[in-house]
Formats: structure tokens, sequence, C-alpha cells
């Protein structure tokens, strides 16, 4: 599905990506982990185009996605909830989802499916007036979750879905994410909870220093020394 | 009585300061530009209103002619003047906008005309109309609902359509909405067609209290409206049709006030006056919003 080949990404001097080569393959749920500052959020914002990559391919079913703004990716079918969630927060709830299909679907296409996603998130169908912003930390990762939903995407990239959350919000989160992935929708899933992460993931990729230190099976990672000894502090 | 006659002024003169500084907000809000050569936008629908009159076009497909073409101009200055300066900082965006105003208006003092050029206007907008004992001037009365008109039309286009609720979210997080799949060139270009278009309203109703048109004549309004838009915060937009009625009402409610002495000094006690109230709201009335930006 996603194939990234050698990618660097500079802000000015400062190089957070110094050659990275990860592969997703079809309806597998691929996590980055490592620490904060690792450059795995940059990762994902070089894959969407959202912060373009000094160097480097990025392929989607094989074809190339280098160098093409974030509009053009995202309609070719990546779409990023963005670490933080960023929901437009004066907007309301219906208008955030109208927003994250409107590129893809018209008239009673774009209504069905955010009708679909409202009785799959029954909360948001109960805010569906009231403003994004004042919905609680984990409706707002639900309602930014289903805004990428609503383009029905090839490929989610998922940033920190766990952040800043109340363990039982990240437990919803994460029924979601492990919903998702039995259905079928390919995941790249960023998380600094590297225990969450390996319990859902198939595979996986340790980031540290912009680069990947170790790669492997979920369960490899998590029984690896490194993995062990530097994030699960076991 | 009076008080009546006054309200009129202030909502008439007030309506043009919000079209503009509507516009200025509008295109502020979503690429961070204070367009400088907003102004020019007004002098480009003046000339069109004195080209199309020239050719004996009926006044409403003047009137079209002269809102559609400032709308225009305005995406061609995007395309042209700013969207090559799309990554650049807002100091090189805003000495661009000074660039494209100082060429502009060149070219309408060496290429039509540096004087004045006066404008006819039909024999019905310089009548009265009689409401219960008030006379009221249908100059002032065709303003304000143009004025009403246009705020209300922009209103609905921002709430219920793809596109206008595309700006409103592009305003707060402009990466993300591209996240989305959203053209953000397009999003661009609507503001500027907008702003555009509100600026040949505003030049419209300008030109209608004037009667003249001139290379220099969008400088003092726009300036004003700048003004405006900072006194409602720079960036949100019920600010800056807020902070136009307020300039309107300052510049016309201190009228009774001055004497031939102090009549003068009118700008400048209006500006301190704008500076007091900045001192108690350094933010502006109603402050723009802005999301989180990583």
């Amino acid at each position: 599905m996603l194939r990234v080949e050698g990618m660097k990404i500079r802000y000015g001097a400062v190089q957070a990506v110094h050659g990275v080569d990860l592969n997703v393959g079809n309806g597998e749920l691929v996590t980055l982990i490592g620490a904060n500052g690792a450059g795995k959020s940059s990762i994902l914002a070089g894959i969407a185009g959202s912060i373009p990559p000094a160097e480097g391919k990025v392929l989607l079913k094989g074809q190339p996605l280098t160098g093409l703004p974030a509009d053009v990716i995202s309609r070719k079918g990546i779409a990023l909830t963005p670490e933080g969630r960023r929901v437009f927060a004066h907007l309301t709830v219906g208008e955030n989802l109208h927003l994250g299909g409107a590129a893809f679907a018209k008239g009673n296409e774009l209504r069905a499916r955010r009708d679909s996603m409202l009785s799959r998130f029954p909360i948001l169908a109960e805010r569906i007036d009231q403003k994004a912003g004042s919905l609680s930390g984990g409706e707002q990762q639900m309602l930014a979750i289903a805004r990428s939903l609503m383009s029905q995407p090839d490929l989610l990239l998922l940033d920190e879905p766990s952040l800043g959350l109340a363990p039982q919000t990240i437990d919803k989160v994460y029924e979601l994410i492990e919903d998702l992935r039995k259905q079928g929708l390919t995941i790249l899933l960023v998380e600094q909870n590297v225990e969450l992460a390996l319990s859902v993931a198939d595979r996986g990729y340790v980031v540290a220093n912009g680069r990947i230190a170790l790669s492997g099976t979920a369960s490899e990672l998590a029984s690896s020394d490194l993995v062990r000894q530097a994030y699960l502090a076991i | 009585m009076e008080f009546v006659q006054y309200l009129v002024n202030i909502l008439s003169l007030g309506g043009i300061y919000a079209l503009l500084a509507l516009g200025l907000a509008i295109v502020f809000s979503i690429v961070g530009l204070i367009n400088f050569a907003h102004g020019e936008l007004m002098t480009i629908a003046g000339y069109l209103i004195v080209l199309s009159l020239s050719f004996g076009l009926p006044l409403p497909v003047v009137l079209l002619v002269a809102c559609l073409g400032a709308a225009l101009s305005a995406v061609l200055m995007d395309r042209i003047a700013f969207r090559p300066m799309r990554s650049a900082s807002v100091t090189t965006l805003m000495i661009t906008s000074f660039g494209v105003s100082t060429i502009c208006k060149v070219f309408f003092q060496n290429g039509v005309s540096a004087r004045g050029r006066a404008v006819a206007l039909p024999e019905w907008m310089s009548g009265t109309l009689t409401f219960g004992g008030f006379q009221i001037g249908m100059v002032p009365l065709t303003s304000i609902a143009l004025t009403a008109l246009a705020l209300i039309g922009l209103d609905i286009f921002l709430r219920k359509t793809t596109l206008g609720v595309a700006m409103r979210a592009a305003s707060e997080d402009f990466i993300m909405v591209s996240l989305l799949g959203l053209r953000a060139n397009t999003v661009i270009a609507t503001s500027f067609a907008i702003s555009g278009l509100l600026a040949g309203i505003a030049a419209i109703l300008w030109i209608s209290q004037r009667g003249s048109v001139d290379p220099l004549m969008g400088f003092t309004p726009v300036l004003k409206a700048f003004i405006a838009a900072i006194i409602g915060g720079l960036g949100s937009l019920r600010g800056a049709v807020l902070g136009g009625f307020v300039l309107g009402a300052l510049e016309v409610g201190s009228e009774p006030f001055l004497t031939t002495g102090t009549a003068p000094y009118r700008d400048a006690l209006v500006l301190l006056a704008v500076v007091l109230l900045l001192l108690v709201k350094p933010d502006g009335l109603l402050p723009a919003v802005r999301g989180l930006r990583s």
C-alpha cells in the first residue's frame, strides 16, 4: 500500500528525519513508536504532504506522491488525523464532518457518508450542531478520526490519538482503531504509548533521532531488549 | 429628527468602511496578507463605472460590471503577484501589496488621467424619500440597503456553502483544510474574489456620495477600513463589520461637537479615540479566533 524510501525532512537548518525507509502492506496496522521528538510526526507529515520532504520517495499503491501538495495527496487516498486533533473549533460538529468529505462526495452521497458516520459515533450525532471546540478531548479525537474517515481513505495516518486523554477514553479510541483494522482499513499509527501501540499493531518501527532504529512484528518488538529497556521500562 | 439623520449617515458611511474592512479581513484571515492594494480595487471599479457609462449601458449592468471587474482584478492580483509569494513572510507579502498598489496607481495616473472624472448619477438618486416627517436622501438609503444585502449574502455564503464553510475553517487552520483534500488555491482565490466584490460595492457607494473618480480615490477609504479592521480585531470578520460602523459613528457622531476651529482636526480626534479604545482592548472589540497551529 505505502512505501517510503530515503525520506529526509528539514525544518530550516535542523534535520528532523535522516533517510527513513518503511512500508505498510494492504490491511496492515503498522506503528511508529519512539520518544518525543524522535521524528515520528514529521514522517507522517512528510507522507501527507503537510511538510514536503527534502529528499526521498513516497509511493501509494506504486504511484509516486513525492512533491505533491497536501490536498492532492489527500485526494489520492491518504487521510491524516494529526496530533492535537485539530478539529475546527469554531465550526459545528456537522460542518467538520461535511468538510472531511466535501472533496470526495457531493449531495446525497456526502449526506449518506455523514449519516453513516453519525450512526457509528452516536456521541457526535447528539452534538451535531455544537461547536467542535465545546467537545471534550475524547469527543474531539472521535470527531477528528470521523472527519478523516469521511474521505473513505485507502490509508489512515493516526498521530498520537491517545495524547492528553483520560485512560477510559483512550480505551474507547483504541477499540475504534481495532474495529477499523478489522474492517480492513490500512493504518499507520504514531504513538508515544509504546505498550498500547504494540498491543494493536501487526508490525512496528522504532524511530530514534530521525532514523529507524529497529523494525519487526509487534510481538518481536515487545520482546526486544531495546524496546523493553528504552520504552517499556521493564 | 436630527438623530435619525445622524443614524442614516452613520449607517451609510460606516457601511462603506464595513464592506472594505470585511474585504481586508477575509483575505487576512486566510492568507495572512494585509492587502494595501485593496484601494486600487475600488479605483478599478470606479473607472469601470466611467467606462461602461460612456458606452451607454443601463445602470444595473454598469454596477454589475464594476463589481465583477473588481472581483476579477482581485483574483488576478492574487494569481500574478501573491501566489508566487505564498510561502513568503508576512512582511514580504505586505511589501508586495504596496508594489501592486503603486503599479496600479501609476498606471491610472499615466494610462488614464491624473485628474478626476465626474460621474453623472441617474436622476432618481439625487432625490429624497419622506418617511413620516423624515426626509432621507436616496444615496444614503441605497447605501444602507446595498450594505445590508452584501452582509446578509456573505453571511449565508459563509454558513451554507461548502466553499464558505471551508473559508471559515481555513481562517482557523489552513493546513488542515488542505489535508482534507480541499483545494487550497480555490479557497484563497475565493477569498480574493469576495474581497474584490465587496470593494466594488463599496466603490459604487463611495462614488455615489462624491460623484467623481480619480487615481487615488481608494486610498482614504481603505486607510479608514484598515483602522476599522483593527478596531474590530484584525482577521475577525464580525469585528471588521463592527469596526466599520464604530468608525463611522465616531466620524459622524463627532460632527455636532466640532467648531470651525476644531473641525480640521476631526480625523486626528477620531484616531485619538481609536488609540484610547485599543489601550483598553488591544486585540480589538471582537478579536479573531485562531486554531492551534503546529
